[in-house]
């Protein structure tokens, strides 16, 4: 099917041609190892002069007065409390970590910043502010300003992208290439890595998830805590099984204000003490993934 | 001063392990703080929450069925309350709309008469953004409640938690000492306003039965399930640092019948651990008065 293009950026047909899974050339991790485990924590900074991005408690009558104070603190929580109960998960069970962080909260919160630079994290694009990107006045300023604030904080530019709330225009793996960005994470249409056209140089997708997503698991579908635990086992094994003949990537989402919280944080540590033994499977950091894919995986067509 | 001043400008970012901890007298180490919040909705206005959307989903005037949902939580729910905490021995924090003294004196006194602390939460239940003169309504509050219980209430959470950017100032202009509102730590910390600072104390809209069992759905015995891994973590935690763990019930969710069992069972479970203290929030602002104000001479 033809589908009208859109004046700038292209269709998502015309950035990748569809490919099932099966069909593909396996792909081989080192020593025998049949899947990825990367882990994406993400760091916000909510505008308290803003309408939140998400609410836990509405107000009494319905509507959505501003100021929000009650639940930009809820967020707060997360930054001042609730990612240190994450780190020290982390750094039990040695998990490198990647910190996917607005480019004001940067600046906001440098304690955090520090303990990923001090452990040698690895800090990915998430837009200047928690904000659509199709809402952002100029793409092209937001993802740049986004990569010099992290290049200033931690001394490497980003190598990754994943847009706020994983929004993107038509045009944004185009500016992200031209921008020197090696991959994004917002195509979450795969198991594996895949090459997308741009304007510029191809760029890599490497899959993200929804699906293990403390966002999309509490607060759109209201799950208790204890299945976020249940639904990554259940990913875990199913994609662990998949993975026999060619390898798979596995991504799990979370955000300090929701599963740093005292009653879900268990819930998250269990996961990794379940999965931190298994021999053959790595984790890894995205720009970890990017760098293998592009030694083994396909060349962009 | 900023004016008014956003929550970035009455406090700077702390990180929690960053700080010395906090040490409760003795033994304790943990303090378990229940609210129990009494409200008054007003059959002339659209109810505060809603069960039951009416059919085809327009919102109804007068929406009676919700008055009697809300009711029935002052007739009956209230009451399997009252039971439990007498039994207990347990005096929790009241947080009542002051109109209950006017409207529900039965219950009010029943409140007054077990020792409750009655905290400041708005004259009626509604967003505070709507109040067209909310110094007037915060001083009208407190004083209803303390001439009802003979003593001025020191702690102040909004109604839904709702604030605007000036509320921490007319609050202390008013003579209040704490706030909840600001869910944003495990400890108490002081905030900036413009007659002096205000002690917040860790409040919940986690460990609360509005977000847990009216918004999220979660099936009853959830209530218990999420306090006991609350409870858990934060227990644990208390080890090395003081902890509070807070929640915060409302008789017609948490007084129904089918619902009541796993807020016994809560206290049933906590109680089972060594160094636990029920405080209401007045004996936790006096706690931390008195061990902030030794740290400050330690330093000098």
């Amino acid at each position: 099917m033809n589908f009208p293009k859109p004046a700038v950026g292209m269709l998502p047909n015309d950035r990748l041609d569809y490919s099932p899974i099966v069909k593909r050339k396996p792909l081989k991790l080192p020593k025998g190892a049949r899947m990825v485990v990367w882990t994406i924590t993400n760091v916000e900074e909510w505008d308290p002069t803003q309408t939140m991005p998400r609410t836990v408690l509405t107000p009494p009558a319905g509507g959505a007065p501003m100021p929000d104070i009650p639940n930009w603190c809820w967020h707060e929580y997360g930054n001042r409390v609730g990612f240190w109960r994450l780190l020290s998960v982390y750094d039990e069970f040695k998990i490198p970590g990647v910190m996917n962080i607005n480019g004001v909260a940067v600046e906001a919160y440098p304690d955090i910043v520090k303990a990923g630079v001090e452990r040698n994290w690895e800090f990915i694009g998430h837009g200047f502010t928690q904000r659509n990107m199709q809402k952002v006045e100029n793409e092209r300023a937001d993802i740049r300003k986004s990569a010099e604030v992290l290049a200033k904080a931690t001394g490497k530019r980003p190598r990754g992208w994943l847009g706020p709330g994983l929004t993107e225009t038509w045009e944004t793996p185009d500016i992200l290439a031209e921008e020197g960005y090696d991959y994004v994470a917002d195509w979450v249409l795969d198991d594996q890595p895949v090459w997308m056209k741009t304007r510029a140089k191809p760029i890599l997708n490497i899959p993200y998830t929804q699906e293990c997503n403390d966002v999309a698991m509490m607060l759109i579908q209201h799950h208790k805590a204890s299945e976020f635990y249940e639904r990554a086992m259940d990913q875990f094994e199913q994609i662990y099984k998949d993975a026999k003949s060619s390898a798979r990537v596995m991504a799990i989402s979370v955000h300090p204000y929701i599963m740093g919280a005292p009653h879900r944080a268990k819930y998250f540590r269990k996961i990794y003490e379940k999965i931190r033994k298994k021999r053959d499977v790595l984790f890894w950091t995205g720009a970890q993934i990017a760098d293998w894919f592009v030694k083994v995986g396909p060349k962009p067509a | 001063m900023p004016n008014p001043m956003i929550p970035k400008d009455r406090a700077d970012y702390s990180a929690i392990v960053d700080r010395p901890p906090l040490k409760l007298p003795g033994k304790a180490r943990i303090v378990f703080w229940t609210i129990v919040n009494y409200e008054v909705w007003d059959i002339a206005k659209p109810m505060a929450r809603q069960l039951l959307p009416a059919p085809t989903g327009v919102p109804l005037m007068p929406d009676v069925v919700h008055w009697a949902f809300h009711e029935y939580g002052m007739r009956v729910g209230c009451w399997r309350f009252h039971e439990l905490f007498k039994k207990l021995k347990i005096k929790p924090t009241l947080a009542a709309n002051a109109r209950i003294c006017e409207d529900y004196p039965r219950v009010a006194e029943e409140a007054k008469r077990d020792g409750w602390e009655f905290m400041g939460h708005a004259y009626e239940q509604g967003p505070i953004h709507k109040e067209a003169d909310q110094s007037g309504m915060i001083r009208r509050t407190l004083d209803i409640m303390e001439k009802y219980t003979g003593k001025r209430p020191v702690g102040w959470l909004g109604p839904g938690l709702t604030q605007t950017l000036e509320t921490p100032d007319l609050l202390t202009a008013a003579g209040v000492k704490y706030i909840g509102d600001w869910v944003y730590d495990d400890e108490p910390t002081v905030i900036r306003t413009t007659n002096g600072p205000l002690v917040t104390l860790p409040y919940t809209i986690e460990c609360n039965d509005i977000p847990m069992m009216l918004i999220q759905h979660h099936e009853s015995d959830y209530l218990l399930k999420r306090t006991i891994d609350q409870f858990d973590r934060l227990y644990a935690e208390s080890r090395k640092r003081a902890k509070i763990c807070a929640l915060a019930i409302h008789p017609y969710i948490s007084g129904q019948p089918h619902r009541i069992k796993y807020l016994e069972a809560i206290y049933k479970y906590v109680n089972k651990h060594q160094g636990v203290l029920h405080w209401n929030g007045a004996q936790i602002l006096d706690w931390y008065q008195s061990i902030t104000g030794k740290q400050l001479k330690a330093a000098e």
